[in-house]
């Protein structure tokens, strides 16, 4: 296996090459490149992978970085299921 | 660095890169420029649903019928995957009262000739097993459709391009220089001029700003919508499937009264189901006007949430892993303009509301063919901006 095929984010299984294709397609953020290939919007919403992204971002663009916008944290900070957050767990 | 253009579009979502694609195709020389990456705004914070279903029977139907069946054609023209299925969608009938406008609603939209029918109590469950036991009833439309926004807007940027449209992303209008005879003559960015007869605001919900540079008043209000992600799991239903009080909500009928909790009202929620194609689904829907406001609020995720479970009980247990909130461009009655305008070479395409994605590509072709100054597929009189030109707007 060559670091093409090395898997960046395990949870939706995104390639090293998929995440530098998607910064040739445009992609000059972490939140860009997540919108390309989905890396990052898995199970662990990027806590495992963000760093990596960040670093082929930052190869492959000649960024900073410290200039590389970590992207949004969205709720709810852990998994939580539908019946808790609706108050409806015990029904 | 000045450059000089047949058309300019402003705005990288779905409307303006569907705009750029059909203007291409006519051997325009094309430049859209985009103030950050494609589909930075409301067009990657949306479900993909591609629906008749939810449109009043008459010309919004039509309208997007139009739009829908030209998803095919384009998802095979254009060399990039943009997850199109077509499944069909499913409106889940809770009471007997909404049976009866269930009923009318389905009976007009058949007359248009589409695709739909109701459901009995008996169907709708062999359709969807895991429904809750007490849903009397469905309505089918079958030629409904989804994909993913954000590779639509890729993917016409990238069409587009091929065909030698020019695209400048990470560039803000900063203003519009007219001619002595108060045409379009120029747009002016942060990174230079573009010399252009034409300009295109398809800007969603920052159209009044651009308008305001011609001193346009385009009355569109941001109307917030939040959505939950669900963790990837076993197919909780096969398609599209949505609360038929969703209509209500949506057009804020006043002859009629759910009967849900008070919050439900507020919020403007109304349930709907997307699965995605990663094998997980999204949850919507709420409508609320709170600025330019995209934090989630609380309260509605929790609506959100009960009113998941109150549809499909065995959600109870499948966690949420994300929620977002994005901005709809909601116009006073709920139709988008696609116009010329007062000022000659000065063209709108903004204002879907709730249907950008779905409706992107008609608003494509009728644009170009008012540019073209062609007869257009379908008459645009309700989509003219100057149907608002009696109102006191306040953009
Ligand atoms: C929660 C939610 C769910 C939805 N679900 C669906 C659905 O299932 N199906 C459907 O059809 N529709 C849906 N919609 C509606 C749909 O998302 C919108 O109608 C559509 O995305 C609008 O696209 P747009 O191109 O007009 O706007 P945008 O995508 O916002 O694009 C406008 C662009 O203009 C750019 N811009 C602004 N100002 C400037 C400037 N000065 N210079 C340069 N660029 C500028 C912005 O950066 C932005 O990228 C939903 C919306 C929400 C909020």
């Amino acid at each position: 296996m060559n670091d093409k095929d090395l898997l960046v984010c395990r949870c939706e299984e995104i390639s090293d090459e998929e995440i530098r294709e998607a910064i040739r397609q445009g992609a000059r953020t972490i939140t860009g490149i997540k919108r390309r290939t989905r890396a990052g919007m898995g199970l662990c919403q990027g806590r495992t992978c963000q760093r990596l992204v960040a670093r082929i971002l930052a190869e492959e663009t000649g960024m900073k970085p410290e200039d590389i916008d970590p992207g949004t944290d969205r709720p709810p900070v852990k998994p939580v299921s539908f019946g808790v957050l609706g108050g409806v767990a015990n029904d | 660095m000045t450059r000089s253009a047949d058309v300019v579009i402003i705005g990288g979502g779905a409307i303006g890169t569907a705009v750029t694609y059909y203007l291409a195709k006519r051997n325009l020389k094309v430049i859209m420029v985009e103030k950050g990456d494609i589909a930075q705004g409301t067009s990657s914070k949306c479900d993909g649903n591609v629906l008749i279903h939810d449109k009043l029977p008459g010309y919004d139907a039509s309208l997007a019928k139009l739009s829908q069946d030209m998803f095919p054609g384009l998802t095979k023209e254009i060399d990039y995957d943009m997850h199109w299925t077509r499944k069909g969608s499913l409106l889940l009938i809770e009471s007997q009262q909404e049976m009866e406008v269930a009923k009318e609603f389905c009976r007009k939209q058949q007359e248009q000739g589409l695709p739909v029918r109701i459901m009995d109590q008996y169907e709708v469950h062999e359709d969807e097993p895991k429904l809750a036991k007490d849903i009397i009833g469905g309505l089918e439309t079958q030629c409904d459709g989804s994909l993913d926004p954000m590779a639509l807007a890729y993917g016409l940027t990238h069409g587009a391009q091929k065909l030698g449209a020019e695209i400048l992303t990470y560039t803000s209008v900063t203003g519009i220089g007219l001619n002595s005879d108060g045409s379009v003559g120029k747009v002016i960015t942060d990174k230079g001029e573009i010399l252009t007869k034409n300009v295109v605001n398809a800007a969603g919900i920052w159209a009044p700003e651009i308008g305001a540079m011609v001193n346009l008043k385009i009355p569109i209000k941001p109307r917030q919508g939040q959505i939950l992600v669900a963790e990837r799991t076993f197919p909780v239903a096969r398609r599209k499937v949505v609360e038929f009080g969703y209509l209500m909500a949506k057009f804020e009928g006043d002859n009629y009264q759910r009967s849900v909790p008070p919050e439900m009202v507020e919020y403007g929620i109304a349930f709907v189901f997307e699965p995605t194609h990663a094998n997980n689904f999204l949850i919507g829907s709420s409508r609320r006007f709170v600025g330019m406001d995209i934090t989630c609020h609380n309260g509605v995720l929790k609506a959100l949430a009960q009113r998941a479970v109150r549809f499909f009980p065995v959600m109870k247990d499948i966690n949420v892993i994300r929620s977002y909130a994005g901005l709809r461009p909601y116009t006073p009655d709920h139709m988008p303009i696609v116009s010329d305008s007062e000022v000659p070479g000065f063209y709108v395409a903004a204002g879907h509301e709730g249907d950008g994605i779905g409706l992107s590509l008609i608003t494509g072709k009728l644009m170009t063919q008012i540019i073209c100054g062609e007869q257009t597929e379908i008459t645009i009189d309700p989509l003219r901006l100057s149907r608002f030109a009696d109102e006191n707007v306040s953009a």
